[in-house]
């Protein structure tokens, strides 16, 4: 104990010295006060602004820039991804088999628990983040965010939180397993994840805050931009729609994080401090659902109102007509938004909570169903007699919503107190938000990565990479989850890490079909992801370079977006500065006299 | 002569506080939650001083130090106020510093506190005589 007290404190002190050392490197304090040393102002301004960024990596660490912040959560999302997606095919291998194909049962929660917090936190927040950061100051026409420094500080607090939640993965090998991942799911119900004596457990809570804090900032910071920072041509009315979307998303963030924060400390105090806030003799482990729901249903509209957001500003692109009832496209996310908070007990309709309560809860989350039908119908009309371009954007645009119509009415069933005592924890839940994540959420996210691709990288990605990513994901999407509706209807329960049921309580043999086409599926998807990534990278450094600020014809419409102007200013002024103009003079002045000899 | 600029002078677009900032929170988080002694006072001390620094660059305050001294008494008033709150006055022992899961904590952040005091202090002082 004192040795590792000894090593700690140590390793403290190289750390303090070696920031300190790296700051007075990169950072003169003296600058601060530059009358000090007698300084003119005339003499400052010439040693200022010579470039607006540093170079190499200090630029990526130290940059305030909204388009390179927006560029870092995007890298930092896909290789959350990744993670989580390897993590998804670990658990459908592994239930390939009846008895667990390749894990035992504390490897398979470890990797369940992880997958999910994975994939909502660490990968759907921030890949949202890194759409509005780069976009929203473009489309609003702003010069940057609002707190630009404060939007550096919410993303460099994302990595140590991926670090801390995974850490159970990393320590587990080299502490003998004293420290192991958490295995409470992402859910994290009292009294499981109180009684789990594992530090992993902690650490994956420590994680999950600061992830939090993170989202709130951003959110504060999104509220504070769209707010004060718009230009002067752009006002309520005419506000763009992936704003108005951000916008509410970040009001929802700003009401439910800080409660999760809240609970999840309540939760470590029960865990370090014998507290009894989710104790029997205390609050109860019923309140620790409470808590969480509050939060947690908010978040499921804080993940998809974005992406909505973005399938709404793309599709008409594509379909050669404006957003069909904008406004009502607009009235319909604040109704979700402000809806989403009077839904959170639908997760609980089996906890033997009073029944007078259930019903009004199943209510508030039936009505749901019409701002969402709103929005659904809205892009059906849209592309209705619509000059349709099937785009790789395009056709992910369509898959969101093919897809979320089976994810939205699938959870309308759920919403229903009679069908959900049925269904409640069985795979078909399971299957209606998998349907929305990964169908709907996911696929709008590679909507806008191709949407805008030539905007971050200045390049075209592969057309047909592209739509083979796109079918790929389609059918791999549909064939995974639409057989977990079909597990859930014949009763396999979710989170399981084997199923050898009594053939006389289910159906065995079905249900391992199903879930032998859902592994299929899986690898279908897998496939599909893998072309995506090459395609990103390969045409990141070697496909077409864009020649001007249209590369998709959207002018001839006239919805050509501030986002675009921007794009083409910036190609503009890079060629009068480095390219064609210098390439004349040096003719002028050198080549032709020469040739002339 | 001609002062070498920082680089939040010379960049628009650039400062190098931010990283710093959220891996103090980071560290002050896991120091105080899981009761790691050096790594809470680090942590804190780190974050105190990004915060001052960062207030600084943005031209809030005009020197770092008096906010490094006034998040240091925050911290110490929190730190001795939770104490007097909920530690019994007989155990607050430095015999008992180590033992005893609130009190090993709040310590940590009444030292921090304290280094910070005495760090913006110094460096108010060095900067006065160096003029």
């Amino acid at each position: 104990m004192a040795v590792g007290d000894l090593v700690l404190t140590g390793l403290m002190a190289v750390l303090l010295v070696g920031i300190i050392a790296l700051l007075t490197r990169i950072e003169n304090w003296r600058s601060y006060t530059p009358l000090a040393g007698g300084g003119t102002a005339t003499g400052e301004d010439a040693a200022v602004l010579n470039r607006e960024k540093p170079a190499g990596i200090i630029r990526w660490l130290t940059t305030v820039d909204h388009k390179d912040i927006g560029l870092l959560y995007g890298l930092y999302g896909i290789i959350a991804f990744a993670v989580g997606g390897i993590m998804a095919m670990l658990i459908r291998v592994q239930l390939i088999a009846p008895g667990g194909a390749i894990l035992g049962a504390n490897a398979y929660n470890s990797i369940l628990t992880s997958h999910g917090i994975t994939m909502l936190f660490l990968f759907g927040t921030p890949i949202i983040a890194a759409f509005a950061n780069y976009f929203i100051p473009l489309l609003i026409g702003a010069d940057d965010m609002a707190f630009p420094r404060i939007n550096a500080i919410a993303f460099w607090l994302l990595p140590p939180a991926a670090l801390l939640i995974w850490a159970g993965f990393f320590l587990a090998p080299v502490t003998e397993n004293m420290i192991e991942p958490a295995q409470t799911a992402w859910t994290m119900y009292t009294p499981l994840s109180v009684e789990q004596a594992n530090p992993g457990v902690d650490l994956m809570l420590l994680g999950l805050h600061l992830s939090g804090v993170a989202a709130t900032m951003g959110a504060i910071n999104f509220i504070a931009t769209v707010f004060t920072e718009r230009g002067e041509d752009v006002s309520w009315a005419n506000l763009d729609i992936f704003s108005w979307t951000i916008l509410t998303q970040s009001a929802l963030i700003l009401f439910a994080f800080p409660l999760l924060g809240s609970a999840i400390v309540m939760l470590l105090m029960d865990r370090n401090l014998q507290t009894t806030f989710f104790a029997v003799e205390g609050g109860g482990p019923l309140l620790w659902q409470h808590l969480f729901w509050f939060f947690g249903h908010p978040e499921v509209y804080i993940l998809v109102l974005p992406p909505m957001g973005l399938v709404s500003l793309i599709l008409p692109k594509f379909s050669g007509r404006k957003l069909f009832g904008f406004k009502f496209v607009v009235y319909s996310t604040l109704a979700i938004g402000v809806l989403s908070f009077g839904v959170w007990a639908h997760h609980m309709f089996s906890t033997g909570m009073d029944p007078r309560l259930r019903a009004s809860f199943m209510a508030v989350s039936l009505a749901i169903a019409i701002p969402s039908a709103v929005k659904t119908f809205n892009w059906i009309t849209t592309m209705w007699n619509g000059r349709l371009r099937l785009a790789t954007p395009m056709l992910f645009c369509i898959g969101f919503v093919a897809n979320f119509i089976i994810g939205g009415v699938t959870g309308v069933f759920l919403a229903s107190i009679p069908v959900d005592l049925v269904l409640h924890d069985t795979y078909y839940v399971v299957g209606h938000f998998h349907y929305v994540v990964m169908g709907a959420i996911g696929f709008a996210v590679f909507a806008g990565i191709y949407y805008w691709f030539p905007v971050f990288t200045g390049r075209m990605y592969q057309r047909t990479l592209g739509k083979a990513h796109f079918w790929l994901s389609m059918i791999g999407t549909n064939l995974t989850f639409f057989a977990m509706l079909a597990l859930g209807y014949l009763g396999m329960p979710r989170r399981y890490a084997t199923y050898e049921f009594d053939g006389a309580i289910a159906p065995l043999a079905q249900v391992s079909t199903f879930h032998l086409l859902a592994t299929v599926g899986a690898f279908i998807l897998l496939v599909g992801q893998l072309i995506f990534v090459w395609n990103l990278l390969q045409s990141w450094l070697e496909g077409p370079k864009i020649e001007d600020g249209d590369p998709w014809n959207l002018e001839r419409d006239g919805m050509l977006d501030k986002e675009w102007e921007w794009y083409d200013r910036k190609l503009e002024t890079a060629i009068t500065d480095g390219g064609e103009d210098e390439e004349q003079s040096a003719l002028t002045d050198g080549g032709k006299p020469k040739s002339d000899d | 002569m001609e002062e070498q600029p920082g680089l939040s002078d010379q960049y628009r677009t650039a400062s190098p506080w931010p990283v710093f900032v959220a891996l103090g929170l980071v560290l002050s988080e896991i120091g105080v939650f899981i009761g790691l002694f050096p790594v809470a006072v680090f942590g804190l001390i780190l974050f105190g001083g990004s915060i001052a620094g960062i207030l600084t660059e943005s031209g809030y305050v005009t020197r770092p130090w008096p906010t490094l001294v006034g998040v240091g008494v925050v911290l110490a008033i929190i730190a001795v106020g939770l104490a007097v709150a909920y530690v019994p006055t007989a155990d607050i022992t430095v015999a008992n510093i180590g033992s005893g899961p609130v009190l090993t904590r709040l310590v940590a952040v009444a030292v921090a506190g304290v280094v910070m005091v005495a760090m913006g202090g110094v460096g108010s002082v060095m900067e006065q005589t160096k003029v």
